[in-house]
């Protein structure tokens, strides 16, 4: 596996498990992996580190993905710009709509396994060769 | 030395003579104001009740949603219930942590039967729910669940909720439900996790 | 004998998580040496025999255990200039912000809740005479409230000893207090005078409406001690007493993302702080 030393993703999931399985496939490959809880917990954490991808839960207390999604991407900063995969156990089409529409740049319908997530974040965040 | 004053009191916002009619106003801070006036006074129910059906300020569906909350009971839980089947994800979001806070008693019965919902998602977010039940009530849920849920990712939340709070009874519910799913390796991995940390939190007996 | 083994990252993050849902405390990556402390000299209080053991006992909250971790972590002491980035924060940003495009003539209100024995008030009055430039140009209004009315009263008093001084200078001692003897001193009465002390409990709306509307508050180490019932009426009531655009601080280790979506979060340089959003609602 490449190694994407540098690379930071912010896994925003209330699950613990679900934290706990990116994480573990995450740093295997080599990323730096950071945690919320919800949309605003993660936006507290942007605003004290940066992250190279997001990978965002939509039923979230608090604040759901897709409500972060959108406050991220109209701020006048540059984490407004950070890809962001949005995991969601919502198959529907119009899911996969508001996925796009909040700003999250590909959407997949849990449960991922870790090499698929892998793959996700190499392609998102452009693990190095 | 500056200028700095003993102030009076700064004049305080009105709370309005008639709250249930100003639920319908057309200004969002009187809507605001309505909605705390009546908070958790159970009279109010049908007229929270109807507001929050038609409330698109965010703000103000926050506080409606702490009205009925503090209600307290299970009337009040089954006014916020049909919201946690919303199309719009935020709104979702705002039912449940209403319902969070409110007292166990009051969410018994609809959690029973939201966790038989037909719906997949209204499952997932029943399971976290019954994170605040007491251990014994939640893992008996939970572990009912698991015996009969089709669906991984709603497995997957009851583990999530049990790795927590279950209780060692729940083990063989875990392992038999990760024999029926052997082929969705994030679901094996949950409830082997759940599994390691009930066994961990057991007593052991020293000898 | 206890004997505390050493715990690992997931437990530290499955205890912070806990933490987090529970009482809305947040630990950053910087903290963790200090948490990994505390953890320890919790299990070894309470004759925990492994991380698993405490957790159960945290977890089912035997004996009060969340508030004994609460407090273990809190450092409940109050004294002069604690948290003195937020106070940076105040006079380098916060005031800036609320003062653009403010007729002279609107007084400046900042809340200090709960306030204990004065030393938070009495810190925002000082600070901002010593570092704000602005300060002569405004009327400001520094309210201090609390539930403790035994508190209150030691407050208008003004009377402190020297722990709650030792991040004073001599120079600003010697400024802004009168020494009684006995290692004890009182603030100056025009600095008294300037605080205003009130009895409010956070959660009683007819106790936090009267107050108004405030620019500023501070509002350090309590909402963590509530209940989710409890800290969702408390965060509106807070709401209600900010002015639109106003800004509200949180104690270092507590986060207002698991308490309520009714703010937006700033980042200052010195200072993460929430905002009750400027327009209206919406």
């Amino acid at each position: 596996m490449a190694e994407a030393s540098s690379k930071r993703v912010l896994v925003v999931d209330d699950a613990s498990l679900v934290r706990l399985y990116y994480r573990d496939a995450l740093e295997r490959a080599g990323y730096q992996v950071d945690e919320a809880l919800n949309g605003l917990e993660a936006l507290e954490k942007l605003h004290a580190a940066p992250a190279d991808l997001l990978i965002v839960d939509v039923n979230m207390p608090q604040m759901d993905g897709f409500t972060f999604l959108k406050v991220l991407r109209r701020q006048a900063l540059p984490v407004a710009a950070i890809p962001a995969l949005v995991i969601s156990t919502e198959a529907g089409a119009q899911d996969r709509e508001a996925a796009r529409q909040a700003g999250g740049n590909f959407y997949l319908v849990k449960p991922v396994s870790q090499e698929t997530l892998v793959e996700y974040a190499a392609m998102f965040c452009g693990a190095a060769p | 030395m500056p200028l700095i004053r003993k102030g009076g009191d700064a004049p305080a916002p009105t709370g309005g003579d008639e709250p249930a009619g100003k639920l319908r106003s057309t200004s969002p801070d009187e809507r605001w104001a309505a909605a705390r006036a009546l908070s958790g006074r159970p009279e109010a129910l049908a007229s929270l009740t109807a507001a929050l059906a038609t409330e698109q300020d965010p703000r103000v569906r926050e506080a409606l949603l702490t009205g009925l909350a503090r209600i307290g009971t299970p009337q009040g839980a089954a006014a916020i219930v049909p919201l946690i089947r919303s199309d719009d994800a935020s709104l979702r979001t705002g039912a449940i942590d209403a319902l969070r806070v409110m007292p166990a008693a009051a969410l018994a019965g609809p959690l029973d039967s939201l966790l038989s919902d037909p719906e997949t998602d209204v499952r997932i977010l029943a399971c976290d729910l019954a994170r605040a039940l007491p251990a014994p009530q939640a893992t008996r849920l939970l572990c009912g669940l698991l015996a009969r849920e089709p669906e991984a990712n709603v497995c997957a939340a009851a583990a999530d909720v049990l790795a927590e709070c279950g209780e060692p009874d729940a083990l063989p519910a875990l392992a038999a439900c990760a024999e029926r799913f052997v082929q969705v390796p994030f679901l094996v991995f949950a409830l082997r996790v759940a599994g390691d940390r009930i066994r961990a939190q057991t007593p052991v007996q020293d000898g | 004998m206890a004997d505390a083994q050493p715990v690992t990252e997931e437990e530290l993050r499955r205890l912070s998580e806990f933490l987090y849902r529970r009482t809305g405390m947040i630990f950053t990556e910087t903290k963790r040496y200090y948490v990994q402390r505390r953890i320890t000299d919790r299990m070894e209080a309470t004759g925990a025999t492994s991380f698993a053991s405490y957790f159960a006992r945290l977890r089912s909250d035997a004996a009060g255990e969340v508030e004994q971790f609460i407090n273990a972590f809190t450092v409940n002491e109050t004294y002069f200039y604690r948290e003195d980035h937020q106070l940076r924060c105040l006079t380098q940003d916060l005031l800036a912000e609320r003062v653009e495009r403010r007729p002279r003539d609107r007084a400046i209100r900042i809340w200090s809740v709960p306030c204990s024995t004065g030393e938070e008030p009495y810190s925002i009055a000082l600070w901002l005479l010593e570092n704000w430039a602005q300060v002569d140009a405004y009327d400001i209004e520094i309210v201090g409230s609390d539930i403790d009315t035994r508190a209150l009263k030691a407050a208008s008093e003004g009377v402190f000893g020297k722990r709650a001084l030792m991040r004073l200078s001599p120079e600003l001692i010697g400024r802004y207090f009168e020494e009684l003897g006995d290692e004890q001193w009182r603030i100056l009465d025009d600095i008294r005078g300037s605080v205003r002390f009130t009895a409010a409990n956070l959660v009683e709306t007819a106790e936090t409406r009267p107050h108004g509307q405030f620019d500023v508050i501070f509002c350090r180490n309590v909402l963590i001690y509530f209940d989710d019932a409890s800290r969702r009426v408390a965060a509106e009531n807070l709401y209600e007493n900010l002015a639109p655009g106003g800004f509200i601080c949180l104690g270092h280790t507590e986060s207002m993302s698991r308490i309520s979506p009714l703010f937006e979060v700033r980042r200052f340089d010195d200072a993460i702080v929430y905002q009750r959003p400027r327009a209206a609602h919406g």
